[in-house]
């Protein structure tokens, strides 16, 4: 026999053919396509799986980000209701604004006459009709005051303390106690939306991970043929990495149909119940970045499922 | 890359020697405790066409299998071109194979392809371009004169037709050694006669063909060399006058 060599392989390695792994990932991910179109109704069902388990905790997060726009731009900020006597002079109002105006703390205030709060109450009480009965308005003229985001609960007391003492003002009412139970059901629906979320993609990914480990029991007979003739584990991996981000991309573009639904159906009520607090409809964050987001998650999802499922199958996949 | 395709083009004109075998002191014992081979020692020289033959569980099969590194040798060496390949590396296997060719029984084909992709496959996985592999796979299926049925399923042919699709796959590489376990094993005595004849040719242009084959009349009439196993151990090694 020959004397050994020092060389590792027994024949030198041919070169690869130039872009031959840009071709093959164009021919796989074709192939995989083409998969997948050809078991629409199975692939239809792996989508709406990852799709559903993506839209519940993208829905929540859009919640939550509403909920905070609301909080924050709007009513997030402490603020105190001064109502003054019924009947009070114009001279008196004015000093308490200008008292209001004059504090450290406080950033804005507006004025309500008793027309405009009788005619915002008609508006969303539903008891127009019954208020019309009435020979004068009983609603009292009040100021709304808003503090600076840097004020504290000390500020508003102090604020509330200093208006109840003006002349004409009869009850000072400090907001926030449903401002909290607002920025506590924000916190809630936070961490529910995180739990959910880890939850939901867990699901998403064992699904794609399953979807994909049938992919490959169906394919076992061509895997084993492509080992025998050479094929590495990249190779043999390749399309049902390409399997599971199609599924994820799927599952992404499907989560996106339906909250684009639930936000059409909830459109109305949203806004009802919006207008009774004196604000209008404007959903935040659902805008490209957030459907950009929901597809590269839902991608990314799908790629971590194929890969537990092929690293654990193909591993044992022995050659014929 | 530019250092690797100057030594691949200078060695291929070199006359790089094709694929020698050197088995030394290999024994093989299956999980279930069957010896399927016993401290063989058998060299093969690049270039030739040996059969392997002996009954059922002499250790003919187990003998190309741990040469494609499909099992793994309990005891001993196999030196292929000179390398240890019972040592090689996992990560090294696919490129290893990707230079042998091999040829089963019961041809392992895919019923989903048509012939044209099943022939294609080795050169697919090799990542060459469609526009050669095309060429490549038409010579290979023009040689076992199978070309006008390149976009048939494998289940649409004959059993000899399909055994000689398997050729091509295993040949379509340009294999520096061909493998082939009970290739004959379904066809009748033409038949068989055809595929040994194609083996033959690929020997020609310097393949090393190994054979497993109980088909000892056949093997016999070929005048090749004969390596007898009997119960995992060698029995008979018979030189052959056809192999120059």
């Amino acid at each position: 026999m020959a004397k050994e060599k020092v060389s590792t392989h027994p024949w030198p390695s041919p070169p690869r053919a130039r872009f031959a792994w840009f071709r093959d990932h164009a021919r796989v991910a074709s192939e995989s396509f083409g998969y997948l179109s050809a078991r629409l109704a199975t692939s239809l069902l792996v989508w709406l799986l990852i799709g559903i388990a993506l839209a519940l905790p993208a829905g929540l997060f859009l919640l939550q980000t509403n909920l905070s726009s609301l909080t924050g731009d709007w009513q997030g900020r402490p603020g105190v209701s001064v109502y003054f006597e019924r009947g009070v002079a114009k001279t008196h109002v004015d000093a308490v604004i200008a008292k209001a105006e004059a504090q450290a703390s406080v950033q804005q205030v507006w004025h309500i006459t008793p027309e405009d709060a009788l005619e915002e109450f008609q508006e969303f009480s539903g008891l127009a009709e019954s208020l019309d009965l009435l020979a004068a308005n009983p609603l009292p003229s009040s100021l709304k005051v808003t503090l600076a985001n840097s004020a504290d609960v000390v500020d508003l007391q102090d604020v509330a303390r200093i208006l109840g003492a003006q002349k004409g003002v009869d009850e000072v009412v400090i907001e926030k106690t449903w401002l909290e139970r607002l920025a506590a059901l924000s916190s809630l629906v936070n961490r529910l939306g995180v739990v959910l979320g880890a939850m939901f993609a867990l699901g998403a990914v064992l699904v794609t991970a399953t979807s994909v480990r049938l992919a490959i029991e169906a394919r076992l007979d061509e895997l084993r043929v492509q080992k025998l003739v050479g094929a590495s584990n990249a190779f043999l991996r390749r399309p049902f990495l390409y399997f599971g981000l199609l599924y994820g991309l799927g599952g992404g573009l499907i989560a996106l149909m339906l909250l684009s639904a639930v936000l059409l159906l909830l459109e109305k009520p949203l806004a009802t119940l919006l207008g009774s607090y004196g604000s209008t409809l404007n959903v935040v964050g659902f805008d490209f970045t957030f459907l950009a987001g929901l597809m590269l998650l839902g991608g990314v999802l799908g790629l971590f499922g194929a890969v537990l499922a092929s690293q654990q199958r193909l591993g044992t996949v022995e050659v014929v | 890359m530019i250092y690797d395709r100057l030594r691949w083009n200078l060695l291929w004109r070199r006359s790089w020697p094709v694929g020698s075998v050197d088995f030394r002191n290999v024994s093989k014992r299956y999980d279930n405790g069957f010896e399927a081979l016993k401290q063989i020692s058998v060299s093969i020289r690049e270039g030739s066409m040996t059969f392997l033959t002996g009954h059922s569980g002499a250790g003919k099969s187990t003998f190309l299998r741990l040469l494609l590194r499909l099992e793994h040798a309990d005891r001993g060496a196999i030196a292929v071109n000179g390398v240890d390949v019972t040592r090689l590396p996992e990560r090294a296997l696919p490129a290893y194979r990707r230079n042998l060719g091999a040829v089963f029984q019961d041809h392992h084909l895919l019923a989903n392809r048509t012939v044209y992709e099943n022939v294609a496959l080795p050169l697919r996985v090799g990542g060459m371009r469609e526009k050669d592999a095309a060429r490549r796979v038409r010579a290979a299926l023009s040689r076992v004169g199978l070309l006008e049925k390149e976009l048939q399923f494998p289940r649409a042919l004959s059993t000899g037709e399909q055994q000689r699709v398997g050729i091509a796959r295993a040949v379509v590489n340009r294999p520096k050694i061909l493998l082939a376990d009970e290739p004959t094993g379904n066809l009748d005595p033409e038949l068989s006669r055809d595929i040994m004849t194609l083996f033959q040719q690929f020997r020609q242009v310097g393949t090393t063909v190994i054979v497993a084959s109980h088909d000892r009349e056949l093997i016999n009439s070929l005048g090749f060399r004969i390596i007898e196993l009997s119960q995992g151990q060698l029995l008979r090694d018979i030189p052959g006058v056809a192999d120059g």
